[in-house]
């Protein structure tokens, strides 16, 4: 199920109201709850693979046992390999099996060596997998670092392994954070209600008016290379950069505010990136609960920067460089990552200073935007003609046909009203604020007419995020 | 405690509502009169279609209709208003929605239908660009409810806000406010000649081998309903084909010989221009390979009417 169809609309108020008035005061009962709804809401999808959950959960449960109860160190890590193994082998079986036999006949065939594969398999993508196996490798990989003890609440555990506002695109949830709120109490109040909603309303902007509204000129251009010319391919990578924030932190915000209406608070994931002073920073800006898991369970188990210089920089780059495989199995996303990690060696390099001001601000979004080349690009072929257009050949600047150019223009206007909104949250916090007015009738009718907006501007295609297909 | 926040949550919850369907209301009611109150463009084509001709002829179809059917040729020659309904990228659904709301208020005399050969063929973007009905939903939701249900079974919850009914509409009014188009009874002319490179045999070859779809049941519904409302109505109904660049074989193509096949058992009359010899291969009547220019379709309309007027006799 998608947060922005219809069905949601339904399916949110029904959950909401037996959550709180018919099984109110029973943790146990809520958690069977939650965990039912949970399943509804991704077998609304494709019930078949609920199974992989299932599995996932019950062996992530079992190691977890395991691990605390093993009487040596060495036993501990037999079984955190069994988890390893599992979450890893599920991911790179269903994620990267057909794009590393292609890659390695394609390989081959660049030495000579032509031959037809009979080894890759037609196999769907779960949506979300890349993000439930990475929470629940963190819950065994806690319980092994013993920051965290296994739970003997198996309806709880699979509660929180398939929550379904963060089940299928995050924020990835650590363990040690959503958990313990699954084996307490709740409590409703109306601050996290009403927080809740403006989240999602927020969210439900982002998504719908920015993100949907730019991906048609995106689309337009990214789907036809050969036809565009430099100044489009600029104009269309900028679009695409607020077109993933617009998707991704919309749905991340949606899901924040979701689990607040049950009374859950899940970590932040976005803190208005593009205004970061260096690419950094914009990590720790972007994508939060994934930096910070690869940063906890790669970066710093590998050494981080508390070793000599040269392995410091090789394991920024090797983790970007996963990072980037992680979003998707293509070399674009390697490239993407890659290129990520090239940027933050540098910094490294050449600035010993932490940098700020507006002129780095802008120097790293377009440094981002860049990036975002690779990533959006449908292959690495069509990302370097896109850059050799962008140096090369300004040309003429695409403005759409027909409808594509109303779209293109509430796209612009979406965009700015989200850059205004986020500038005076960066810089000019204390200034005025319709969410914080003293009067309760100005708070509420700016966010009624937020809605109008949405539903005036909005796109409702049912159309999917992008961060699904990782 | 909790009894309290959640009275308190209800209540704030109701007022939200209250505030968020009076702003609905209000700025419903300005982007409906600023949605109506268009003079160019192409819902103001719609808006005069469904709301203000009295054209005794009416011609409805995609593009190919909004751009070869040239109406004051039409009046010429059969000496009878005309109007052009045509709408760019509407397919069946739409076109018999049209035909409804239309026929709700005025009786033409004759309804052209320029058929698309791939008209029976699913395609996404036919219940997609439905989209277009929303701002008259409230007015002929009778006519439209059965249609745009196709689209989505929401669509009452939906259309029950006056933002989504007019989604997405304002830009393209503020465009035509800033550039209007002239109107020439809803037709609009293309300009400029096609390059005769465009079209060789192997993309004619091509391009057929590549034309394969499934047939929509929903899509033969609409063409049968427009077919009996028309009869309903006492209208005479004539299914033409417009002209395109290159030869084409539709003989293999389901959803046109399907259409035929309706044609025939209904005893619709059945103008088929396609590979018509006066206008295949000639540049100079083209714009793009499936669309004519001007002259191009003049001289088709003239054509068209002459035969009409062959058939009134």
């Amino acid at each position: 199920m998608l947060f922005n169809s219809f069905e949601f609309f339904f399916f949110l108020p029904i959950v909401f109201i037996l959550y709180w008035f018919v099984v109110y005061n029973n943790i146990k009962l809520q958690n069977i709850l939650l965990l039912i709804a949970s399943y509804v809401f991704y077998g609304w999808w494709d019930w078949r693979f609920l199974s992989l959950i299932a599995l996932s959960t019950l062996m992530d449960y079992t190691v977890g046992f395991r691990i605390h109860k093993a009487i040596d160190k060495q036993r501990k890590r037999r079984w955190l390999w069994v988890s390893v193994i599992f979450n890893l082998g599920l991911l790179g079986f269903f994620k990267y099996y057909n794009f590393f036999i292609e890659s390695w006949i394609d390989l081959f065939a660049s030495v000579g060596y032509e031959f037809t594969s009979t080894w890759t398999l037609k196999v769907i993508l779960p949506v979300g997998i890349s993000f439930y196996t990475f929470q629940t490798l963190s819950y065994s990989i806690d319980i092994y670092r013993e920051k965290l003890q296994p739970t003997k609440d198996f309806v709880a555990f699979a509660a929180f392994v398939s929550f379904f506002p963060q089940l299928v695109a995050g924020p990835i949830e650590r363990a040690t954070n959503l958990l313990p709120q699954f084996l307490q109490k709740r409590t409703f109040t109306y601050k996290a209600f009403s927080y809740g909603i403006k989240l999602m309303i927020w969210g439900f902007f982002l998504k719908l008016v920015v993100a949907d509204r730019a991906a048609i000129y995106v689309d337009a251009v990214y789907n036809n290379v050969e036809n565009h010319d430099g100044l489009s391919f600029i104009a269309a990578t900028v679009l695409f950069a607020f077109q993933i924030y617009g998707d991704f932190a919309g749905y991340s915000l949606i899901a924040i505010g979701t689990s607040k209406l049950f009374g859950f608070d899940l970590m932040t994931n976005f803190r208005r990136p593009y205004f970061a002073a260096s690419v950094s920073e914009f990590w720790t800006r972007w994508h939060i609960s994934l930096s910070t898991w690869f940063r906890d369970y790669l970066y710093i188990p590998l050494g981080g920067n508390r070793v000599a210089k040269p392995r410091w920089l090789f394991n920024l780059f090797i983790t970007f460089l996963i990072s980037g495989l992680w979003h998707g199995a293509n070399w674009t996303f390697v490239a993407w990552g890659a290129l990520n990690g090239f940027y933050l060696i540098l910094e490294v390099l050449l600035f010993k200073k932490k940098r700020k001001g507006v002129v780095n601000v802008l120097l790293t979004f377009v440094l981002v935007n860049f990036a975002w080349v690779f990533f959006r690009a449908n292959s690495i072929e069509n990302a370097m003609h896109i850059i050799s257009e962008i140096c090369t050949v300004p040309g003429r600047l695409y403005i759409g046909s027909g409808d594509d150019i109303t779209a293109s223009l509430y796209a612009t206007l979406a965009i700015a009203i989200l850059v205004l909104v986020e500038l005076k949250k960066e810089y000019f916090n204390t200034l005025f604020s319709i969410s914080k007015h003293k009067f309760e009738l100005v708070r509420m009718a700016g966010y009624a007419f937020l809605i109008y907006i949405i539903l005036y501007f909005g796109v409702f295609g049912k159309s999917q995020f992008i961060y699904f297909q990782f | 405690m909790m009894q309290k926040e959640y009275t308190k949550s209800f209540i704030k919850l109701g007022k939200f509502i209250i505030i968020f369907l009076i702003a609905d209301l209000v700025l419903g009611v300005i982007s409906k009169q600023l949605f109506f109150s268009q003079e160019t463009g192409k819902y103001a084509r719609a808006n005069h279609a469904i709301n203000k001709t009295d054209a005794k002829v009416l011609i409805l179809g995609s593009s190919h209709a909004h751009r070869h059917y040239v109406p004051e040729v039409i009046e010429e020659e059969l000496k009878v208003s005309c109007y052009n309904a045509g709408a760019e990228g509407q397919q069946l659904l739409y076109h018999a929605a049209l035909q409804k709301m239309i026929l709700k208020r005025t009786k033409p005399e004759l309804l052209i239908l320029n058929i698309d050969e791939d008209f029976l063929y699913y395609s996404k973007e036919a219940y997609d660009r439905l989209s277009d009905l929303h701002p008259y939903y409230s007015d002929h939701g009778d006519v439209l409810q059965p249609i745009l249900g196709l689209q989505s079974k929401l669509v009452d919850f939906k259309l029950f806000f006056n933002a989504y009914q007019t989604n997405s509409t304002i830009m393209h009014v503020l465009r035509y406010y800033a550039s209007p188009q002239i109107d020439y009874k809803g037709y609009r002319p293309l300009f400029g000649k096609i390059k005769p490179s465009v079209g060789s045999i192997d993309e004619k070859e091509s391009d057929n081998k590549d034309k394969k779809g499934e047939i929509d049941q929903n899509f033969v519904t609409a063409l049968h309903s427009f077919i009996t409302t028309a009869r309903d109505n006492n209208i005479k109904l004539v299914f033409v084909t417009s002209p395109t660049y290159k030869p084409v074989d539709h003989s293999t193509n389901e959803s046109f010989t399907h259409i035929k096949a309706i044609a025939e058992k209904e005893k619709v009359p059945f103008l088929d221009y396609f590979n018509a010899g006066q206008f295949t291969s000639i540049p100079e009547l083209f714009h793009d390979p499936s669309h004519l220019n001007d002259d191009g379709a003049r001289l088709f309309t003239r054509d068209l009417a002459k035969q009409l007027k062959k058939s009134q006799n």
